[in-house]
């Protein structure tokens, strides 16, 4: 079911921010979208039962329009994760706020994203890092903790990561030489 | 000396896809306008004003528009569907008059504008949900119209259902007017679910009630079958087998006893015909036009502000019981009930609550572990757990 009004009021509103819309059925598959910096969805029009989910998923913030607030609607409607909402019917007024906020909480959640990547790796190269740690204690008769520190203190000197010197040190079968690196 | 007359919009769908009920709606509110007229308690007269918006959502927003700017309407008794109530609100709250909605509805809402007198979730499906898990069966099948009610009174089904042990055992939803139901029946048939609820609407219900029907008698079973919007007239055009012993929970039903109901049915019958019915929500338009009528002559005026004040807390005694606006959340006290569909169009009513019930559309007051000390008490009741009580914690 489209609401003109509330599209008009989108339309208009958005114009005037030098905002270009286009307009798509939710229930249709969505192709290709390079071009789409937030999606404006109308929560009422689209059946809690069907699968649009994935689609709206993507990495665009999504600000959606609320006129039901049943829970179940609104627990669907958190699946999406929506940047943003606006309380139906629509004024002038809120929709620049509701972009704001939405664009704000797209750029936390993909810094949150990178750095939660970051820490993952980090994670995941923990057991590298200890093999290396291993091989310069053997090596050198090293204690664990001074193995580990001239990790770090090559690592820094070399400007380059822990993890990424100690996958080094396990490829070259020691510390890599000093000359080899210009960072 | 002529009394000033007051003009009154009357918003129901006559034709589309729930025509049946909204003439129904209309019958009921034309003849409460009619009393209203020449009653001598009332020093006004009411000049109704119909529109039809034939089941479209956004002519409910055109209708209104018109009646509120070239009628100078103040109040509007009408809709049926929330997606047309939720047209109407905007242009209401905007300019300052009431809508006094009759339908029941799944809740969650609460307009300053709104009159809401149909029932509210704690007055519908709490009750029939509590009954079934006592007595009937704690797993459930669901069939219903794949729309906001459904979707919502599902969601109040399964969280009492499931924190009493039971267990939804499918939800099978079909487009609104959908009538190809045998996949459906074929599916219960063949799982024997101990209870199936129905939330489906208009046709689809009729054409799903009559399929498992022939289905159940051809099998030889028998499957408790409960619904919270089933009504006379629809038990009418099911048909006299198909319609008989399905629970069902409503605010009202033609065959309440008392003074008031007894004289309600038979002015309505006397005007419309021995063979037609009263339904719930043609009773409750009914209840919306006397409301408003009573508010009126207590205010004075026809003013919202004045009626709304009016309104709050003053009891009216319909052909439902007591019915008062609680001022909270400008809904109806109601009495809850529920009944068994028997032969002959009739519902006969097993169970209702001791005194009306405060309207609750947000579920606040929802005790779920009442509900289950209540099925824990009836178990030790019986020395020991009925079969269907499988987990009561």
């Amino acid at each position: 079911m489209r609401d003109e009004r509330e599209i008009s009021i989108v339309r208009r509103q958005f114009g005037r921010l030098g905002m270009s819309v286009t307009e798509t059925d939710p229930e249709q598959p969505i192709g290709p979208r390079p071009a789409i910096d937030v999606i404006v969805l109308d929560a009422d029009g689209i059946s809690i039962k069907s699968d649009v989910t994935p689609a709206l998923k993507a990495n665009v913030p999504v600000i959606a329009l609320i006129g039901t607030e049943t829970p179940s609607r609104l627990k669907w409607l958190l699946e999406l994760r929506p940047a943003s909402f606006l309380i139906k019917p629509l004024r002038s007024a809120g929709l620049y706020t509701a972009l704001v906020v939405a664009f704000d909480c797209a750029q936390r959640r993909s810094e949150e994203a990178a750095h939660i990547e970051k820490l993952e790796g980090r994670i995941r190269s923990r057991r590298v890092v200890f093999a290396a740690v291993l091989r310069l204690m053997r090596r050198h008769a090293l204690s664990e903790e001074d193995a580990f520190n001239l990790i770090r203190q090559t690592a820094m000197r070399h400007r380059t990561t822990v993890e990424q010197l100690s996958a080094e040190i396990i490829a070259l079968g020691g510390m890599p030489n000093r000359g080899s690196r210009t960072a | 000396m002529t009394k000033p007359s007051i003009p009154l919009g009357l918003v129901f769908s006559r034709s589309g896809p729930y025509a049946m009920m909204g003439r129904e709606m209309e019958k009921s509110a034309l003849m409460a306008v009619d009393e209203v007229n020449q009653s001598e308690e009332f020093d006004f007269t009411f000049k109704p004003h119909l529109r039809d918006p034939g089941g479209i959502v956004r002519a409910y927003h055109t209708a209104c528009d018109d009646l509120i700017r070239e009628q100078q309407v103040d109040h509007i008794v009408g809709c049926y569907t929330s997606a047309s109530r939720k047209q109407v609100i905007p242009i209401v709250e905007r300019t300052e008059r009431l809508l006094w909605h009759p339908a029941r509805y799944e809740g969650f809402e609460s307009s300053d504008n709104v009159i809401y007198v149909g029932a509210a979730p704690n007055h519908t499906v709490v009750p029939l949900v509590r009954h079934m898990l006592e007595l009937v069966a704690s797993d459930v099948f669901c069939v219903g119209s794949n729309y906001v009610w459904t979707w919502e009174t599902n969601r109040v089904l399964r969280e009492i259902v499931t924190s009493a042990g039971g267990r939804i055992l499918a939800e099978r939803l079909l487009e609104l007017g959908e009538t190809a139901v045998d996949h459906i029946v074929k599916e219960i048939i063949d799982r024997k679910p101990p209870a199936v609820f129905n939330t489906l609407v208009g046709e689809s219900s009729y054409v799903f009630m009559r399929a498992l029907y022939e289905a159940s008698v051809r099998t030889r079973l028998s499957i408790p079958l409960l619904s919270c919007s089933l009504c006379e007239p629809e038990l009418k055009m099911i048909g006299s087998s198909a319609s008989v012993g399905c629970i069902t929970s409503s605010a009202y039903f033609e065959s309440i006893g008392g003074a008031e109901n007894r004289a309600f049915v038979a002015r309505w019958k006397a005007r419309h015909g021995t063979d037609s019915h009263v339904s719930v929500d043609g009773q409750s338009t009914y209840v919306c036009v006397m409301l408003l009528a009573r508010a009126i002559r207590r205010a004075g005026s026809a003013n919202v502000a004045a009626v709304r004040r009016a309104a709050a807390n003053h009891r009216y005694d319909s052909p439902q019981g007591p019915v008062w606006v609680d001022p909270d959340n400008n809904h109806c006290f109601l009495t809850p009930r529920l009944a068994r569909s028997i032969p002959g169009c009739q519902f006969k009513i097993f169970w209702e609550s001791d005194a009306p019930e405060r309207p609750d559309p947000y579920l606040s007051d929802l005790d779920l572990t009442a509900i289950g000390a209540r099925l824990e008490k009836m178990a030790d009741a019986v020395g020991k757990r009925p079969n269907h009580l499988r987990v009561v914690k």
